[in-house]
């Protein structure tokens, strides 16, 4: 269970302050309008931003205290997960061993996790060599290939054409079905996620301001802020 | 009914400045002054060939070495004043390098700061600035706040995501190092690398004052002396012939072969370094830092010392030369524009109306080979053709600003393309649409956006010719002083106070006019 109470942060022009609880093995699908502070939860999830008061537990472990390398969560962006100069095994190598001495068991592991993203054979080649949808292939195989229990997507497949998105999210769903994994993900288009979703939650003004079930969401009085968010966005 | 189409203007000036070097060539190896063959003049092109390439290895080795510590240093700490420091490290792209060798003889000549000092603690023993010391301190002085700039720009390229990822992972310094910043350092050293070779192995003013003999001579440095102590042509020419053949292909590499940055461009947020708390390399940045500061603080202030000595100067021969400066720095700077100006429509034309990218990359490569034309031999060559057909007396004048803004093309050019080709592609087919051509298209399209980068084109070529002491070697005397001619009298004779004050007024004037470039270049960011 990730558990995140009253976690507050602040800057000149902008305050968060976030509560949200999300069941383990459950797909929770972040809503919210732009500039509401979708990617700043994440952020502090991860560890990139520290909250001045609240808790955040993942399974009862208090994160807080925590480096970023050190909490067991793994994050994809919307952009740049890879890095150029590496290929697609070091790439996915880096979410086990960040020196990259691999072992043979780690390669047939990273060979494995390809093969489930649907990039059999694409171990040698660099990112600049791949499509946009491929790279995200790549970024979602480090994510689950470091076994960490947690796993934050932050807009992973907003680039992509609305069928490859919904692919991906399909593709997000089986993994997680398959795999003891949490995750999180920020999106823009609610309905991509509405019916793999076992939880939404509408994010704006830095606060999570409705959390429940995607069809009691989407249903609810929050609907045509909803609409309002994905139309500016 | 046959109609006379008339060429491009960019095609006119590319011919002209083809036309130009060639005619130049041409005159000096048919010059009846003596044609030394290449073999009579074997040995002592050996030797300042071998000089040449050791300097400027040395110094693009040194430059490198610390500009590079440099900027890992200062990406990866904070510390009050930093942001001046970024900007002075700018600055030194327009130090005029007449200013430079006044610098080093003030900190490191024989009556310099560092003998002051060493003999305050009864070090009495003495040392050469001239030769290897002095040539490379001044390059290294140059050139390592450029690297340090350069490189700095190119980290700063790294996305915002690889920095989280790196802090995600928990990348040791070691790996920081081998994922984010080797990456960079690896595209873009081999660019600046070959651009501070190619600078200090033309360089001329720093030799010429620092290198302490005709055995310490750069290829420069010995046509300028085959034309003015010699009046040797036909050497003129084979050494010329040679430097170019080097320059030219050094260009040429540079220019197809210069390696981008292999990520994007998201800079969203200022991230912090994961490797930023490691204590050790705490201490390696506070020890780099220091080496920098220990090396460049007392050359740079140095030059700031003339204040004390400006009311001295002020006079009727430094407003002369101030203006006679200003003047060929102007015509200078109006020069580069209009022959950057067309090629650069030239260039267009071609790769986005007539779809002929190979003829656009020759007018996109050639005002780069302007930097391999040795200004010497080119201004010899057209001061024998100008004898043969005008008067050579007025051939300073018409020199000067020619062959300086010939050197500044190449910087006028990189403002103005690249916003000429967004024009193009943004507004291009509706023009086309409309009819929109020539100098209709240039004034109602073309200008509005081109007013600024070509203002800021303007002022950096104003800046380098205002500063440049080259040509002016050669032509300078009673008759024809500007203040970089100036400031080479007062240094010949040791008038150190007088020089102190006019290397300031130079680095004032060439610093604010290269602002001024950098504030219009960023008007409408």
């Amino acid at each position: 269970m990730l558990t995140i109470e009253n976690c507050r942060l602040s800057w000149p022009d902008f305050v968060a302050d976030y509560t949200l609880a999300v069941k383990a093995g459950h797909l929770c699908a972040v809503i919210g309008p732009s500039g509401g502070g979708k990617t700043t939860l994440l952020h502090m999830i991860a560890g990139f931003e520290t909250p001045e008061s609240g808790t955040l537990t993942l399974h009862g472990q208090n994160l807080l205290p925590l480096e970023p390398a050190k909490r067991p969560v793994a994050i994809v962006f919307q952009d740049h997960n890879l890095f150029p100069h590496l290929s697609v095994t070091q790439n996915v190598g880096l979410g086990l061993r960040p020196s990259l001495r691999l072992t043979d068991g780690e390669k047939a592991l990273i060979e494995d996790t390809l093969e489930a993203v649907g990039l059999t054979g694409f171990g040698t080649r660099k990112p600049g060599e791949m499509s946009g949808g491929q790279r995200q292939r790549v970024a979602l195989a480090r994510a689950l290939v470091s076994g960490r229990p947690l796993i934050l997507l932050d807009e992973p497949f907003s680039s992509l054409d609305p069928t490859l998105r919904r692919d991906m999210i399909l593709l997000v769903d089986d993994m997680r079905r398959k795999r003891p994994v949490t995750i999180l993900m920020t999106i823009h288009t609610p309905e991509d996620a509405a019916d793999v979703a076992d939880q939404m939650a509408f994010v704006a003004d830095g606060r999570v301001v409705a959390s429940g079930p995607p069809a009691t969401i989407l249903n609810s009085a929050l609907a045509p802020r909803i609409a309002a968010a994905v139309s500016n966005s | 009914m046959l109609t006379l189409k008339l060429p491009h203007p960019g095609s006119l000036v590319a011919f002209v400045i083809l036309g130009l070097v060639a005619g130049g060539f041409i005159a000096l190896a048919t010059f009846d002054g003596g044609t030394p063959t290449l073999f009579s003049i074997g040995p002592y092109l050996g030797r300042v060939l071998a000089f040449s390439i050791i300097q400027a290895t040395l110094s693009t080795a040194l430059s490198l070495a610390l500009g590079i510590g440099l900027a890992l240093a200062l990406v990866r700490r904070s510390f009050p004043g930093r942001y001046v420091v970024l900007a002075a490290l700018s600055t030194t792209m327009v130090m005029p390098t007449i200013v430079v060798v006044f610098a080093v003889f003030a900190v490191y000549g024989r009556s310099g700061w560092l003998a002051e000092m060493l003999a305050f603690f009864g070090w009495e023993g003495g040392f050469s600035i001239f030769g290897y010391p002095g040539i490379l301190i001044a390059h290294v002085f140059l050139n390592a706040p450029f690297v340090a700039r350069v490189t700095l720009d190119g980290l700063a390229q790294i996305p915002a995501e690889h920095w989280r990822l790196a802090t995600a992972f928990g990348f040791t310094p070691a790996q920081v190092f081998r994922h984010l910043d080797w990456p960079v350092l690896r595209a873009e050293l081999p660019g600046i690398a070959g651009l501070i070779f190619l600078m200090c192995f033309k360089s001329f003013a720093i030799v010429l004052a620092l290198g302490g003999g005709p055995s310490r001579s750069t290829l420069e440095v010995a046509i300028y002396e085959a034309l003015k102590i010699d009046l040797d042509f036909g050497r003129v020419a084979w050494l010329a012939l040679i430097q170019l053949v080097i320059c030219l292909s050094m260009t040429a590499l540079l220019h197809w072969a210069f390696i981008r940055p292999p990520a994007g461009h998201t800079v969203r947020s200022l991230v912090r370094r994961p490797d930023a708390k490691d204590p050790r390399l705490k201490i390696v940045d506070t020890v780099l830092l220091a080496i920098g500061a220990l090396f460049i603080v007392p050359l740079a202030f140095s030059v700031l010392t003339g204040l004390r000595n400006v009311p001295d100067i002020i006079g009727l021969d430094l407003l002369q030369a101030f203006v006679t400066s200003m003047v060929i720095a102007s015509a200078a700077a109006i020069i580069a524009c209009v022959l950057a100006l067309a090629l650069a429509s030239a260039a267009r034309r071609r790769r986005l109306v007539l779809r002929s990218p190979r003829i656009a990359a020759f007018y996109d490569f050639l005002p780069d080979t302007l930097l391999a034309i040795p200004p010497f031999a080119l201004t010899a060559g057209l001061f024998l053709l100008i004898q043969r057909f005008g008067d050579p007396a007025s051939a300073g004048l018409i020199l000067l600003p020619l062959i300086n803004g010939l050197a500044a093309v190449p910087f006028a050019y990189r403002y103005v393309a690249p916003h000429l080709l967004t024009v193009e592609e943004r507004y291009g087919r509706v023009a086309a649409s409309l009819g929109v051509t020539g100098w209709a298209k240039l004034t109602i399209m073309d200008w509005p956006v081109l007013r600024k980068p070509l203002a800021a084109g303007f002022a950096l070529a104003m800046a380098l010719s205002f500063g440049d002491f080259g040509i002016i070697a050669l032509f300078g005397g009673t008759e024809l002083v500007t203040l970089p001619y100036l400031l080479y009298e007062r240094l010949g004779a040791y008038r150190l106070d007088e020089a102190s004050a006019i290397g300031l007024v130079i680095v004032l004037v060439a610093f604010l006019l290269a602002h001024l470039s950098g504030r219009l270049s960023h008007a409408d960011d």
